[in-house]
C-alpha cells in the first residue's frame, strides 16, 4: 500500500475526487493548508499599498491505494489537478505498513 | 465437604455480586422501562439512584471488616443529587476519622472492585476528616461536588461531624464556590459558542441544559436568594424544565447505550415517539420536539442570567434615569413607569437603543412586560415605527456596535424583533438540517450579525467595514439572508422577495432597497467563488466582479460572507477560508477600479438589449449604438436605464466648448451628470466649480468615449446649505460651470477669490497619502491609484496637476470613505501609457501637492 498526498489548487478538489472516483478509490482525506512551493508567494497590491501574499492557500489530498493502484491513481490526480500554471500543486508518495478498520478491526490487505 | 474461610469468602463474594448484578440489572430495567413510557424523569431516576444506594450500602457493610477506623460514605455530584441516568457516573466521597493507612486502603479496595467488577464508572475522592479544617480551595471542582453531598452509610457521629463542617466551611468557601462555578460555566458555553440554539444540543451540558440547572440553583443557595428569590428563576419553571430535559437524557442513555447525552437527528426521531409527539410527518414531530426543546432551554438561560446578575452583580450602578420613562437599575434598562410603557409599544426599541450604548441588557421586568402586550395585542409592525423619526431610529439602531446582537437576541426572545420585523418570525427555532449548520436558522442569524460586530475589532477587515456609509443595510441584510428557508423555494431568490416587504415598510431608500436585495440574492456567490472557483483565473474574477455596480456593493458582500460563514460552526471560517474570501475580494477591487477601462461595451451583450427594447421613443436605436461606442462596460452597470437615457439626450447636438448637464437631489445627495466633448482640463475644472460653491463630493465617475464623447457624473453633498440659502443658487452654479466648461472663466482665478474660506479647512485625520501607478493592469491606460485624507478642493487640486503634465484623464473613479479620499485615475499622454519618468515626474509633483497646507 502507498499514501499518496497531493497538495492542490482548491478548487480542483472535485476533479480530483471525480477522476479517482473513476478508479473506484474512494475513500480520502481532504486538509486545508496554506503554503508556498519555489516561488515563495507573490506580492499583491490594495490601494496602492503592496502586500506579500508568502503562503498561499491550498488542499491536501491523501489517499491510500494499492500497490497495483498506485500509478493510475497519480496519473489521475495530476490529470485533473493540472492547469499548466504556476501554483498547480506536488504529489508525493509514501509506503504504508499496515492499515486498519477501525470499526471492525479488520486489517488492509 | 469442609471449606476453608478463603475459599467460603469467595463463595460469599461471587454470591454477593450475582445479587447485586440481579438487582441492578433490575433497577436499570426499571429505569428503561420508564424511559420508554416517557417517564424516564425525577421520580424514575431517584428509584434508580435508591437502588444503587442500597447497593454501596450494602459493599460498605460488607467492606467494613477491613477497619475499625470510623467512616462515612457520601455520594456526591448529579449522583447526590439522585440525577442517576442509567449510564451516569457514580461519585463517591469517602471519609476516615483518622489518618489512613493499610486498613483503610483495603476498605477503600473493597468497596471499590465489586463496584467496578458492575461495571459502574466510579469518581472518588478519599480524605481523612482533618482535611476539612484545610479544604483544597485550589480545586473547585471538588468543591463543587461538595454542594451536593449526601450520606449513604457509614458511622452515624462521623457523618454528622463532615456534614456539620462543610456547611460550616461552605460560608467561608462561598466566594470561592460561586467564582469557580461562574467560570466554569462561561468555559462550558464558550464550547458552544454561546448559545442554545444548536441544532444537535448537548442536554447535559450545553447552554439551557441540565447542569445550567444545577449552576443556576447552587448560585441561589450561595447567594442569590438573599433578597427573597430571582423573578423567572422560579423553582417550579426549573423543575419543569428539568423533568423535560431529564426524559430525553433518559431516552439518550437507553438509545446509545451509553452516556451520550448529544440529542442528535437521529435520535431526535426517537424521542418523538418516545414522548408522544403527534403531527403529519416526521419533521413537523420533531419540530415541536425541538420548539419546546428551545423555549425551555431559553427559559432556562435567563433563569441562569437573572441568579447570576444578582449572585454578583456588576460594579455598583445607582438607580438614575436616563431618558423618558427610562431607568438604568443593576438589572439593566428598565422603564420608570411600566403602565405608561404598556401604552406606547414605539417607545420600546429606546430601552434597547439606551441598553445598546450602555453596553448593558434590558431588565427583566422591562422584558417581561414586552412579551406580555404583545401576547395581548396583535400589533401590526407599523405600530413600532408610526412616524418617519422611528424609522430612522430603527434603522440607527441596526448599525453593528459591540452589543447590538445580545440585544437583537432579547428582543428576538421577548417577541420584540417579531413584531417590528415580522418575516423573522418564519424562521424561529427553525431547523435546517444539512452537514455544516449546527444552530437554528434565526440563531445563525443573530450569530451573523454578532460577528459584523466583531469584525469592527479585525485589522483586515475592520477598515472595510467602517468605510461603509449605511452599515445598517449590512445588518438588515444579514437578518433576512436565510428568511427565505421558512418558505419553499431558492431561498436566496425567496428571502429577497420577503426582505423587499420590510425595506418597503421602513421607508428605505432606492440605494439601500437595491442594495439589500441584491445582497440576499448573491449571498452564496462569493463563498461559491472562492472556494470552489479557480479564482487565479482572471475571467473568473472579472466576471465575479461585473456583479456589482459600485465598490461599496463587493465591501458588502464580502463582509456578509464573512459574517454568514463565521455563524454556520465555530470552526467553519478557517484563516484558510478568510484568505481566500480577502484575495478574490482584492483581486475584484482591483478588476472594478483598476482593469476596467478596456472592458469595452460590445454592442451584442445583453444589457445593450434591453437598453435597445427598451428605449423610448424619443431615441433611436442607431443614436444609442453611437452612444455607447468605445465606452467602457462598467457604464451599463454603473447607471440605471433611466440615468443612461438621460445621457444620450444630453450628447445630443454637442458642439466643442459646449456641456450639457443635469442637476438633481436625491435624499440628502446632490448628483450633477456633465456631458460634453472630452477636452484638456475639463474633469478638473468641473471639479474646481464644485469646490468654488463649497461643494463636498462623495463619489463620481468620468467615464470618455473612444469617439471623445465625456460623461461625468458626480455626488456631493452641500454642506454649507449653498443652494438652500440662495433662492437663486441654482441659477448661479448653472452659470458658473457653462463659464467654466465652455473656457469664458478661468477656474483658477474663480478659485482664488476663495482662498482662506472653505478651501483653507483641513480634515482631523492626517494620513500619509498614498500616490501609486499600475502599469500593468490595464492595456490602454496607466492607472493612478490616490488615497489621500479627503478634504475641500482636494480632487481638483489632484486632477489639475494630472492636467498641468500635459495628461490626459479618461476614466475616474470617485469614492470618499469617511474621512478617506479614494481615487483613480485611468490616465493617457499623447493616446498612450505614461513612460517611467512621466510618472515619476508627476508622482512628485502630487506627493508634493498633497504635503503643502491648502
Amino acid at each position: 500500500m502507498k499514501l499518496i498526498k497531493s497538495i492542490v489548487r482548491p478548487n480542483m478538489v472535485d476533479n480530483i475526487k471525480e477522476a479517482l472516483g473513476k478508479l473506484n478509490i474512494a475513500g480520502m482525506t481532504v486538509t486545508e493548508v496554506r503554503g508556498h512551493g519555489r516561488q515563495k508567494g507573490h506580492t499583491a497590491v490594495y490601494r496602492g499599498r503592496e502586500y506579500e501574499v508568502s503562503l498561499l492557500p491550498k488542499m491536501e489530498i491523501e489517499v491510500v491505494v494499492p500497490d497495483s493502484a498506485v500509478d493510475e491513481a497519480i496519473k489521475a490526480i495530476i490529470g485533473a489537478a493540472r492547469t499548466g500554471e504556476i501554483g498547480d500543486g506536488r504529489v508525493f508518495v509514501m509506503p504504508v505498513e499496515q492499515g486498519y478498520n477501525i470499526r471492525t478491526g479488520e486489517k488492509d490487505v | 465437604m469442609v471449606m476453608s474461610p478463603a475459599k467460603g469468602r469467595d463463595v460469599d463474594q461471587a454470591e454477593l455480586r450475582l445479587r447485586l448484578s440481579a438487582s441492578l440489572d433490575l433497577a436499570r430495567q426499571q429505569l428503561v422501562d420508564a424511559t420508554e413510557r416517557g417517564e424516564g424523569g425525577r421520580a424514575a431516576l431517584a428509584r434508580h439512584a435508591d437502588c444503587i444506594d442500597a447497593i454501596v450500602r450494602e459493599l460498605v457493610d460488607h467492606a467494613r471488616v477491613q477497619t475499625r477506623a470510623p467512616l462515612a460514605v457520601f455520594a456526591v455530584g448529579g449522583y447526590g443529587r439522585k440525577s442517576q441516568f442509567l449510564y451516569s457516573d457514580i461519585d463517591l466521597l469517602i471519609v476516615f476519622g483518622g489518618p489512613i493507612r493499610r486498613p483503610e486502603e483495603r476498605f477503600v479496595k473493597a468497596l471499590l472492585h465489586p463496584l467496578w467488577d458492575l461495571r459502574f464508572q466510579v469518581g472518588h475522592h478519599v480524605r481523612e476528616h482533618a482535611d476539612f479544617d484545610r479544604p483544597d480551595t485550589t480545586n473547585p471542582e471538588y468543591l463543587l461536588a461538595l454542594m451536593d453531598l449526601r450520606p449513604l452509610a457509614g458511622d452515624p457521629d462521623l457523618v454528622a461531624r463532615v456534614d456539620s463542617t462543610i456547611q460550616a466551611s461552605a460560608r467561608t468557601w462561598r466566594p470561592q464556590v460561586l467564582e469557580a462555578l461562574i467560570a466554569l460555566t462561561d468555559q462550558r458555553h464558550s464550547e458552544f459558542y454561546d448559545t442554545l440554539y444548536q441544532l444537535e444540543p448537548d442536554v447535559k451540558d450545553g447552554p439551557g441544559a441540565l447542569r445550567d440547572i444545577w449552576a443556576t440553583r447552587l448560585m441561589l443557595r450561595l447567594g442569590g436568594d438573599r433578597r427573597g428569590g430571582v423573578r423567572g428563576a422560579s423553582p417550579d419553571r426549573l423543575r419543569d424544565a428539568e423533568e423535560f430535559l431529564m426524559r430525553i437524557r433518559s431516552g439518550l442513555h437507553v438509545d446509545t447505550g451509553r452516556n451520550v447525552n448529544v440529542l442528535s437527528y437521529e435520535l431526535q426521531e426517537k424521542a418523538v415517539d418516545r414522548l408522544h409527539y403527534d403531527g403529519p410527518d416526521m419533521r413537523r414531530r420533531v419540530e415541536a420536539l425541538m420548539t419546546d426543546y428551545f423555549r425551555e432551554a431559553r427559559g432556562v438561560t435567563r433563569g441562569l442570567g437573572r441568579v447570576r446578575r444578582v449572585a454578583v452583580p456588576p460594579a455598583p450602578t445607582p438607580i438614575r434615569l436616563i431618558g423618558e420613562n427610562l431607568m438604568w437599575v443593576v438589572e439593566g434598562i428598565t422603564f420608570a413607569d411600566a403602565a405608561k410603557a404598556a401604552a406606547a409599544p414605539a417607545e420600546w426599541l429606546r430601552a434597547f437603543e439606551a441598553a445598546v450604548s450602555r453596553n448593558v441588557g434590558v431588565a427583566d421586568d422591562a422584558l417581561a412586560l414586552i412579551e406580555r402586550e404583545l401576547q395581548k395585542h396583535a400589533y401590526a409592525p407599523e405600530t413600532f415605527h408610526p412616524t418617519a423619526d422611528h424609522r430612522a431610529r430603527i434603522l440607527q439602531f441596526m448599525r453593528p456596535r459591540p452589543g447590538l446582537s445580545a440585544r437583537l437576541s432579547e428582543m428576538r426572545d421577548c417577541g420584540l424583533l417579531g413584531a417590528i420585523l415580522p418575516e423573522l418570525n418564519e424562521i424561529s427555532c427553525r431547523v435546517t438540517r444539512d452537514f455544516y449548520h449546527k444552530y437554528t436558522v434565526d440563531e445563525h442569524t443573530l450569530l451573523a450579525v454578532r460577528n459584523a460586530e466583531r469584525l469592527l475589532m479585525s485589522p483586515r477587515f475592520g477598515p472595510i467595514l467602517r468605510e461603509i456609509r449605511s452599515t445598517e443595510v449590512l445588518v438588515l441584510a444579514l437578518l433576512y439572508h436565510d428568511v427565505g428557508k421558512a418558505r419553499e423555494g431558492d431561498h436566496s431568490i425567496v428571502g429577497a422577495e420577503m426582505a423587499a416587504a420590510m425595506t418597503t415598510r421602513l421607508g428605505l431608500d432606492e440605494g439601500a432597497r437595491q442594495t439589500i436585495d441584491f445582497l440576499i440574492r448573491h449571498h452564496l456567490k462569493m463563498s461559491r467563488i472562492a472556494f470552489r472557483r479557480d479564482t487565479e483565473e482572471p475571467e473568473v474574477v472579472r466576471q465575479f466582479a461585473s456583479m456589482f455596480s459600485t465598490e461599496e456593493h463587493l465591501k458588502l458582500l464580502l463582509l456578509l460572507t464573512l459574517c454568514d460563514v463565521g455563524a454556520v460552526s465555530p470552526d467553519t471560517l478557517t484563516t484558510w477560508k478568510e484568505e481566500l474570501l480577502w484575495r478574490l475580494y482584492v483581486d475584484a477591487y482591483n478588476q472594478m477600479t483598476l482593469g476596467y477601462g478596456d472592458d469595452i461595451i460590445d454592442r451584442e451583450q445583453a444589457l445593450v438589449a434591453a437598453l435597445q427594447a427598451n428605449r423610448p421613443n424619443d431615441i433611436s436605436e442607431q443614436e444609442m449604438a453611437t452612444f455607447f461606442e468605445g465606452l467602457p462596460r462598467r457604464y451599463l452597470i454603473l447607471f440605471s436605464q433611466e440615468a443612461i437615457y438621460r445621457h444620450v439626450r444630453l450628447s445630443r447636438d454637442m458642439r466643442p466648448n459646449e456641456a450639457h448637464f443635469f442637476l438633481e437631489k436625491n435624499a440628502e445627495v446632490w448628483e450633477l451628470t456633465v456631458v460634453s466633448l472630452d477636452k484638456p482640463f475639463l474633469f478638473s475644472n468641473i471639479c474646481g466649480v464644485l469646490a468654488y460653491f463649497g461643494m463636498d463630493i462623495l463619489r463620481g465617475h468620468a467615464l470618455t468615449s473612444l469617439a471623445g464623447l465625456a460623461v461625468d457624473v458626480f455626488q456631493f453633498a452641500d454642506t454649507d446649505g449653498f443652494f438652500e440659502r440662495n433662492s437663486q443658487g441654482r441659477k448661479e452654479f448653472d452659470r458658473r460651470l457653462d463659464d467654466v466648461v465652455s473656457g469664458r472663466t478661468d477656474v483658477t482665478s474663480l478659485l482664488k477669490s476663495k482662498e482662506g474660506s472653505v478651501l483653507a479647512r483641513r480634515p482631523l485625520v492626517h494620513r500619509t497619502p498614498v500616490v501609486y501607478f499600475d502599469a500593468a493592469h490595464s492595456q490602454r491606460y496607466t492607472v493612478l491609484e490616490l488615497v489621500a485624507d479627503d478634504a475641500p478642493g482636494l480632487l481638483y487640486r489632484v486632477s489639475r496637476v494630472i492636467s498641468d503634465h500635459g495628461i490626459d484623464v479618461d476614466l475616474v473613479l470617485i469614492s470618499t470613505e469617511g474621512q478617506k479620499a479614494i481615487d483613480v485615475f485611468h490616465i493617457t499622454q499623447g493616446g498612450a501609457k505614461l513612460t517611467e519618468e512621466a510618472e515619476a515626474s508627476l508622482k512628485a509633483d502630487l506627493e508634493q501637492m498633497l504635503q503643502q497646507p491648502h
